[in-house]
């Protein structure tokens, strides 16, 4: 399979009280086209920092970054901005929706960022709402809609511009059990139906489940990759029993 | 450490706004404390003027009769008892050349001609001297000239001047002393020479008339000489105190200080928008940590009591800065207006009231403005430090509310330390525009997201994502964003109104002088020649198709019962005036008034002198005085008239009616219409020739009006730059506001960056959103500008303002363009904040 995220080598440090920090210690990993891959690990471990690394928001002390065939690690701001507004999609935590815009602007926004229009786009936007449900509620603001509302107007933003890779950063962590399963059940969704490739960060086993491959992150390094398939069950509990046995 | 230190560190953690805020203050009590100061310059040269102008004289007599004393009256005054010296001044316009110097340009100048007794002048007066000495007894020709003038024209002591039209035996007089800018030095603009009367009188064939004796009396003797100078002296005269003179030069100044201080109180009132809209937004920011401090038993007193501090301390180290900058700041007015001569003043003088007071405005003003935020303050509760995130966009119109007190505050302060009825504009007229400009900023506040919307339309299709972006955060709060859209309104309203202003009184005064002069061009006289004698040289100026006289001379003018008062009578040609197309009839009719003139026992009388009661057909009775009253009958009520010593202006008449009726044969004004087809150039130079060879002054209507409107423009651009220091404080607040939002927003604005907004972008966003802010304060700042001046315009004489509101379009575009500018200048550095917004920190930052 077309291989469409690389990560080689990956070194993060940070100053702290006069010293360096190392949040990852030389991580590699490769991630194929339409492959659900989840980073585990717990608070501290380094899986906000690696994801950060491969979406370009940020770049490492050392080792480079290969999304879609472009080396992220050796742009200037500019075209690594202009990389990430290509190639990848984002969902947080905290939705982090544009209160200002409705929410067909919001799910636009990577459009609007480049310069074109709703209008040009309205019919990709109207299937986006479609896809995650919310095909009705295109007019309303974010603070009209409850939270997993707005974390599924946050995933049809990531999808919008058919990124080559959407990266979720812990998406169900701020939602209750029921639509964080939602929540879930749509990115999987994408992957399975539409082949979108996805890395999602989490700390939470039941949403590891749903990938394909999990990797397990601790004091900056992947410890352990657990390969899972493709399942339509998404059960857990093999892969909490794994971890546990890893410590986790 | 007690509680109260939290208000110190309050300010310290938040650097930049505190230190914009200080410079605010500090911009706003600066310009107070300038105006306060200027004006006291202004005051105290005033005093020294009148003090100087009338020396040790308590009466000044002055002659009726254009001809002056005789020497027999002269010598009558000097022998009335009590009176201790008699000090003769003879007044005359000429024109002063150079000698001939193939180094030098050779210098022409008409100038204010004072012939003056050397050793009864120095009895009487002391002269404001830069260099050199006064007049001797000994040296016939010696001279004295206005320093700025000499300086201007390159001319220094012991340099000489050719009296032009002199007799052909007289030498040219030498400068021995230099004149100060105060007192005589400052007649006629500093164009002025005073000299030997007799010398004066000799130089000429027509002597200079005697236009007033100062007399220096025996203490308490004023009314015993006035009762002897009613008795003894025959020729008609007027008699002047020396308050009287200082009254007259007052009013003169008056409204200098009454546009400066309404200029003090917007600035003022700019830097209390910007310190209420600063700590306002503390308050927002720092709910949390106010519930807090509540949940922890502070009480609603201490909340309070810590953002109270933190204004005392802004208002205190603001007002402190900005007193020391006013000094600096009146320094330079005052040398403008020096420079200008736009209105007398002394040098700088550092009065402690005044500096005091600006100081105690600016700590009042700030702290008045920080109760607002911390009642806010104090009203937060503890439950606020548990809800998950804060809500802006509440309270526009609670806020709204306490600034219109607030600015009620700022009026009440002014008027209370600086009173309202110094200015020229009514008290009434001052609260009016303020209360306009309290409105145009409410109400541009409350319509905030329409007017955003629309003006923000072009930046949307300029900017795209930005633009809108830009244009939408500007409705995140409202109140936040109306109180600096407000503060920028505010300003740049002054500069629109000013301006509106000026152009109307540019207007009318282009018309007024339009009106007046038949054809566009005359020659003024240093005295009035016989008509006759004239006649027909002057009909005789190239390219002249007319030449026509016209005769002034003061009279006596009294209606129905009234008591009689001074008038001033001119003799015209209707026929002249009629082809001309020249005065504007406010009543009757013109064609039949030019008739009536003609026919006979006619005038046309100014707006001013015909006031509520007087109308056409009404009866009006002319004298001269010791003589037989005539009447009059009103043919029409002008507009403008020429102007004369009264101060409503000339009463019009025939010339057949001024020479049979009243004798008067003579005129120091001849107008000129030239004949089709000339040009505007040639005709000029040709008045202009004719006008030296009589030792004249060439006027033509469109120098007139470019003098009056340059002279307007001159004090005009002192005002203008105090508006635009206003905008400045505003700029400053749209900083602090956008940089705010910014730390605000860091999130979202992260948001951005991760789904590919690049820097530029984020940059071109922020900046969007401030020019959007100036262009809806231009705007606004265009309607409340306008509303102000229609106000000012509408409510006064239709003299002052007679050609109605004029607009001045340049500058209602540039104000649009400034406020889009100015916000954006100020919306750079916000956006350089935006463009570093750490993007991996800042979406992992929750609330």
């Amino acid at each position: 399979m077309t291989v469409i995220l690389e990560a080689h080598n990956l070194v993060k440090s940070y100053p702290l009280g006069g010293r360096s920090v190392e949040a990852l210690r030389g991580v590699s990993l490769s991630v194929s086209k339409g492959e659900f891959v989840a980073i585990m690990g717990s608070s501290g471990s380094g899986k906000s920092t690696m994801l950060h690394l491969l979406g370009g928001l940020d770049r490492p002390t050392s080792g480079e970054v290969v999304i879609d065939g472009v080396n992220v690690s050796q742009l200037n701001d500019e075209q690594a901005t202009l990389t990430r507004r290509d190639k990848t999609g984002f969902v947080f935590q905290f939705f982090n929706l544009i209160p200002l815009l409705n929410v067909a602007e919001n799910v636009a926004l990577p459009f609007l960022i480049a310069g074109e229009s709703l209008g040009q786009h309205r019919q990709r936007v109207q299937e986006l709402l479609a896809l995650v449900g919310l095909e009705d509620k295109a007019a309303h603001r974010p603070d009209q809609l409850s939270a997993g509302e707005q974390q599924r107007v946050a995933l049809a933003r990531a999808l919008a511009p058919e990124p080559a890779i959407l990266l979720a950063d812990e998406p169900t962590g701020n939602l209750d059990y029921t639509t964080g399963t939602e929540i879930l059940d749509l990115i999987w969704d994408s992957c399975d139906r539409l082949g979108q490739t996805i890395v999602l960060v989490t700390h939470d086993a039941r949403a590891a489940a749903y990938a394909d491959r999990v990797l397990v992150v601790r004091d900056g390094s992947i410890r352990e990759e657990i390969v899972l398939g493709r399942r339509r069950d998404h059960e857990a509990r093999a892969l909490i029993a794994r971890l546990a046995a890893l410590g986790l | 450490m007690h509680l109260a230190a939290l208000a110190w560190r309050g300010l310290v953690a938040r650097r930049l706004r505190t230190g914009l805020t200080v410079l605010g203050v500090a911009l706003g009590v600066a310009v107070v404390a300038g105006t306060l100061l200027a004006n006291q310059a202004a005051s105290e040269a005033v005093e020294r003027a009148a003090a100087q102008l009338m020396g040790r004289a308590e009466l000044r007599v002055r002659a009726f009769d254009p001809v002056g004393f005789s020497p027999r009256a002269i010598t009558t005054l000097r022998q009335i008892p009590a009176v201790l010296g008699a000090a003769a001044v003879a007044e005359r316009r000429l024109t002063v050349s150079t000698l001939p110097d193939p180094r030098k340009e050779d210098v022409f100048s008409l100038l204010l001609a004072i012939g003056v007794d050397a050793k009864d002048e120095a009895a009487i007066r002391t002269y404001d001297l830069e260099a050199g000495a006064f007049l001797t007894p000994d040296s016939p020709t010696d001279a004295l000239v206005n320093a700025a003038w000499a300086r201007a024209n390159g001319l220094g002591l012991g340099d000489q001047l050719i009296l032009t039209g002199h007799r052909e035996d007289v030498p040219p007089v030498r400068i021995v002393g230099l004149l100060g800018d105060l007192g005589v030095g400052a007649l006629s603009h500093g164009n002025v020479l005073v000299m030997h009367r007799s010398t004066l009188t000799t130089a000429f064939e027509v002597p200079a008339p005697v236009t007033y004796v100062d007399l220096q009396l025996a203490p308490g003797r004023v009314e015993d000489v006035q009762n002897a100078l009613d008795r003894e002296l025959t020729e008609p005269f007027i008699v002047e105190t020396a308050a009287d003179a200082a009254r007259q030069l007052g009013r003169a100044q008056a409204g200098f200080a009454g546009i400066s201080f309404v200029f003090g109180l917007i600035a003022l009132l700019v830097g209390a928008f910007l310190v209420a809209n600063t700590l306002a937004m503390t308050v927002t920011e720092r709910t949390r940590e106010i519930g807090l401090l509540r949940a922890a038993g502070a009480t609603r007193g201490q909340v309070r009591g810590l953002f109270l501090r933190q204004g005392i301390v802004i208002g205190l180290i603001g007002s402190v800065l900005g007193t020391a900058l006013g000094i600096g700041l009146a320094a330079l007015a005052i040398g403008f207006l020096r420079s200008t001569r736009a209105v007398l003043v002394t040098g700088l003088p550092l009065n402690p009231l005044a500096l005091g007071m600006a100081l105690l405005m600016g700590v009042a003003v700030t702290a008045a403005a920080s109760t607002i935020p911390a009642i806010g303050a104090s009203r937060v509760s503890p439950l606020d430090a548990l809800r998950s995130s804060r809500q802006p966009g509440r309270g526009l119109w609670a806020r709204l509310r306490w600034i219109v007190v607030l600015e009620a505050l700022v009026l009440v302060i002014g008027a209370a330390l600086y009173p309202l009825e110094r200015g020229e504009f009514s008290p009434l007229a001052v609260v009016g525009a303020l209360a306009i400009l309290v409105a145009g900023t409410g109400a541009t506040a409350l319509l905030l997201q329409p007017l955003a919307r629309m003006v923000g339309r072009p930046f949307e299709w300029f900017f795209g994502a930005e633009g809108m972006l830009g244009r939408a955060n500007l409705g995140r709060d409202r109140a936040r964003t109306g109180l600096t859209v407000g503060a920028l309104i505010v300003a740049l309203a002054s500069v629109v109104a000013l301006g509106t202003i000026t152009e109307s009184a540019r207007a009318t005064a282009d018309r007024w002088v339009g009106s007046i002069l038949p054809g566009g061009y005359a020659i003024r006289l240093g005295l009035p020649v016989e008509v006759d004698a004239l006649r027909s040289d002057f009909e005789a100026t190239a390219g002249a198709a007319v030449a026509s006289p016209i005769v002034e001379f003061p009279a006596v003018a009294r209606q129905g019962e009234a008591p009689a008062q001074e008038a001033s009578l001119a003799g015209i040609d209707p026929n002249v005036f009629e082809a001309t197309g020249s005065l504007i009839f406010v009543h009757g009719d013109r064609t039949t008034a030019f008739r009536a003139l003609r026919d006979g026992g006619a005038v046309l009388v100014p707006e001013p002198f015909a006031g509520d009661e007087m109308g056409v057909g009404s009866i009006v009775w002319l004298s001269l005085p010791g003589e037989e009253e005539q009447a009059f009958t009103v043919a029409g009520v002008i507009a403008y008239t020429l102007p004369a010593r009264s101060a409503d202006g000339a009463i019009l008449l025939s010339l057949a009616d001024a020479a049979e009726r009243f004798g008067a044969t003579r005129s120091s004004l001849w107008t000129f219409v030239p004949q089709d087809g000339i040009t505007e150039g040639a005709f000029q130079s040709a008045v202009a020739g004719k006008a030296k060879s009589y030792a004249g002054e060439a006027i033509s209507a469109r120098e007139l009006a470019s003098d009056l409107g340059r002279s307007i423009d001159r004090l005009i651009g002192l005002f203008d730059v105090l508006a635009l220091l206003a905008v400045v404080i505003a700029a400053l607040g749209v900083l602090n506001t956008l940089a705010v939002g910014v730390v605000e927003r860091a999130r979202e604005i992260a948001i951005l960056r991760s789904h590919g907004m690049t820097i530029g972008q984020v940059q071109a966003m922020v900046v969007s959103e401030a020019a959007i802010m100036g262009a809806v304060g231009g705007i606004a700042a265009v309607a409340t500008g306008l509303l102000i001046a229609w106000a000012i315009v509408g409510g006064s004489t239709p003299r002052d303002f007679g050609a109605g509101l004029a607009l001045p379009w340049p500058l209602l575009g540039s104000v649009v363009l400034i406020g889009i500018g100015v916000a954006s200048l100020a919306g750079l550095y916000p956006a350089r904040l935006a463009a570093r917004t750490p993007i991996t920190r800042s979406i992992q930052h929750f609330e």
